[in-house]
């Protein structure tokens, strides 16, 4: 039944999904010097905005579910930014604290809102695919190519583009940026920007083979941990990297015990901490 | 019950300078109150009374670690766990009374402590930070991997209990008084440590490590011992709370991460490194949040009752106030409205000067830390491209 090509392949294909979760809250760290645990919040809000946009709402189809996993998350990340982080972006146990009351706040909004039943998000393609001698769903394959096209986007911009520059200029070093004239703030809510539209888009693909629920951002957020500590923190080709090794090892461990994947991703992180503190990898945000 | 108050203002006036005196009859009064309490209020008050007091020992138990030795944890509700968890298998399990399973739980805790702290607290700020948060959720993991035995998401059924009477008013008044001693006695035993001179060095910790190793002191040992203060402290509040009709052992009352973060923000409030602040302010927080839930009022546009909403209005009027008044919030409450608060640090002169920075200056203090903290790991992870 467990064949390597079955597993090789969901190996890559979640990979890809758990980098798109980690970058956007490596991103935050590598720039501004904290930590956003609404991340996984954002999650949250990307499927149910997905969900409202395809059905729950209004009929606006898969593209309109797409459109909001976007824009709603990115511009509620936005708001986290300037109302309430900007004012005490120096302070990262403040921002931890306060990002974490503002997830319990989504989360409860979304639990007295729609309850505890999951819902579903339209795929963003039906059908299966014959691949590697095995079935899988045309939508995971979607969601495969949709995050590495992201991804590859992602750096792109922030290799060659002024912003983008901007942003790799500040996780490298706050005040030599500041030195050459990158306003901070500015850079700081670009990425905010940019990690919820990021989120957000995690969070359609999740619930397009999943579902939505209140609590579903609770996982990926502890994933952002593991991938982060295991790529160094602050380095965005590190998560890439982070994010196959924890994927790649929670689909081997599916394949003996589905109970123990919620515990590896941890494990790692643990034993990585313990073993190699910094990280596998530098904090360069890519070549 | 008064000998109680007496004992503690003996206590307290003993360790504090004598300019502080009304903010200590003020604590006073606090504790005669509560001594009274049960007379005072309605009998369901009692009951939420009885929590809040539980969930003001879980706040002090982390102010003792991470409010004075500035090593933030995030995941100190692994602590109220194990606690609870010990000492509700060692009664269901193997049918021993609650008087040798809440000890044996306390020392289980302890070696917990240990066996996560000794490592982790050699992680500097971003890194222990995640570790806290992160283990409280392994070990929501292993419980529901081995629900068999530890009961998974709803927990475990409720062990025997410690004091049980035929009326139940009776009962809860027997708990209420329970809770009260072990709170009093948690809070004697914390002030008398952190105003010691180990006290002393856990804030200097705080301040600066690296003085600390300077002067001969060896700061890792001082942060363990506050580490395993804070465990056990944290486990026994864990393991009674289990015995009385008002907690039980689940992962909704001793394990999420909620528990976690609303400790982390009653002390905060209160106050950090202050033990008093963090006593204060987790009955406050406490009561504020079971009053909510007792609202029956609707709200007009939302069509919802105020119990309902309870958990998301509490989070946002938590978020205004750590907003509005950092650190502040029971300083405020002394000026504005005579809560007690015994925000001092009675060391002797000679340590500091008198000088007791303001709560601000605490977490300013930590948070400086971090930063630092952070821009180093920059610097020694940054091998990259220039």
């Amino acid at each position: 039944m467990v064949d390597v090509a079955t597993l090789a392949v969901n190996s890559v294909i979640i990979s890809a999904l758990y980098a798109l979760v980690a970058i956007g809250f490596t991103l935050i760290f590598g720039v501004g010097g904290v930590l956003n645990l609404s991340h996984g919040a954002t999650i949250t809000l990307g499927a149910f905005a997905a969900y409202y946009a395809s059905g729950g709402i209004v009929e606006a189809g898969v593209g309109g579910a797409v459109l909001a996993a976007i824009v709603v998350p990115a511009l509620f990340s936005a708001v986290v930014y300037k109302g309430l982080i900007e004012r005490i972006q120096d302070q990262p146990i403040m921002v931890m604290i306060l990002t974490l009351v503002v997830a319990i706040a989504v989360e409860q909004v979304f639990l007295v809102a729609e309850g505890t039943q999951p819902k579903s998000i339209p795929s963003l393609l039906d059908g299966t695919v014959a691949l590697g001698g095995s079935k899988f769903q045309t939508n995971l394959l979607v969601v495969f190519a949709l995050s590495w096209l992201i991804i590859a986007a992602l750096f792109y911009t922030i290799n060659n583009t002024e912003t983008g520059k901007a942003i790799l200029a500040t996780s490298m070093t706050t005040k030599g940026a500041a030195l050459v004239g990158i306003e901070s703030d500015r850079v700081n809510l670009y990425t905010w920007v940019v990690a919820g539209a990021l989120a957000g888009v995690a969070g359609l693909f999740l619930g397009s083979f999943q579902t939505a629920n209140f609590a579903m951002g609770r996982g990926p957020l502890m994933l952002s941990f593991a991938i982060v500590v295991i790529g160094g923190i602050g380095s965005v080709k590190g998560s890439l990297v982070g994010a196959y090794v924890i994927g790649t090892a929670e689909v081997l461990t599916g394949a003996v015990s589905t109970r123990l994947t919620g515990l590896v991703p941890l494990l790692l992180l643990i034993l990585v901490l313990l073993v190699k503190p910094e990280g596998l990898f530098g904090r360069e945000l890519a070549e | 019950m008064s000998a109680d108050a007496t004992a503690t203002r003996g206590l307290t006036g003993w360790l504090d300078p004598r300019r502080y005196g009304i903010r200590h009859q003020v604590g006073a009064v606090g504790l005669v109150l509560l001594a009274f309490a049960p007379y005072l209020v309605p009998t369901v008050w009692v009951r939420n009374l009885t929590i809040a007091l539980f969930f003001a020992m879980f706040a002090m138990s982390w102010d003792v670690v991470s409010g004075y030795t500035g090593q933030i944890s995030f995941g100190h509700a692994f602590f109220f766990a194990i606690g609870g968890y010990s000492s509700a298998l060692l009664n269901l399990e193997l049918g021993l009374p609650p008087v040798v399973t809440v000890p044996i739980a306390v020392v289980v805790t302890v070696v917990a402590g240990l066996l996560v702290g000794v490592p982790a607290l050699r992680l500097r700020g971003p890194y222990f930070s995640l570790v806290t948060l992160v283990a409280p959720t392994i070990l929501l993991n292993v419980f529901i991997l081995f629900s068999g035995t530890f009961g998974g998401e709803l927990g475990l059924d409720s062990p025997a209990p410690i004091l049980s009477f035929d009326d139940l008013v009776v009962t809860l008044v027997a708990n209420y008084y329970l809770a009260f001693a072990l709170f009093v006695g948690i809070l004697a035993v914390l002030l008398a440590v952190t105003r010691s001179d180990a006290g002393a060095v856990f804030t200097a910790i705080r301040e600066d490590e690296d003085a600390v190793a300077a002067s001969g002191l060896n700061p890792a040992k001082f942060k363990v011992f506050a580490f395993a203060l804070s465990a056990a402290v944290g486990g026994l509040a864990g393991a009674v709370f289990v015995h009385t009709p008002v907690g039980n052992p689940n992962p909704s009352q001793l394990l999420a991460l909620t528990v976690s973060i609303e400790v982390i923000i009653a002390a905060i409030l209160g106050g950090m490194g202050t033990i008093v602040g963090a006593a204060v302010a987790g009955i406050f927080l406490r009561l504020f949040q079971l009053y909510l839930g007792t609202v029956e009022y609707v709200v007009p546009v939302l069509d919802t009752a105020v119990a309902d909403v309870d958990l998301l209005l509490f989070s946002l009027v938590t978020l205004v106030l750590l907003f509005a008044l950092p650190g502040g919030i029971v300083r405020w409450a002394v000026h504005g409205g005579g809560t007690a608060l015994d925000n001092i640090r009675g060391r002797d002169a000679a340590t500091d000067g008198g000088r007791d920075p303001p709560d601000r200056d605490v977490l300013d203090a930590v948070q400086e830390r971090w930063r630092e903290d952070v821009a180093d790991l920059q610097a020694r992870v940054g091998g990259g491209r220039r």
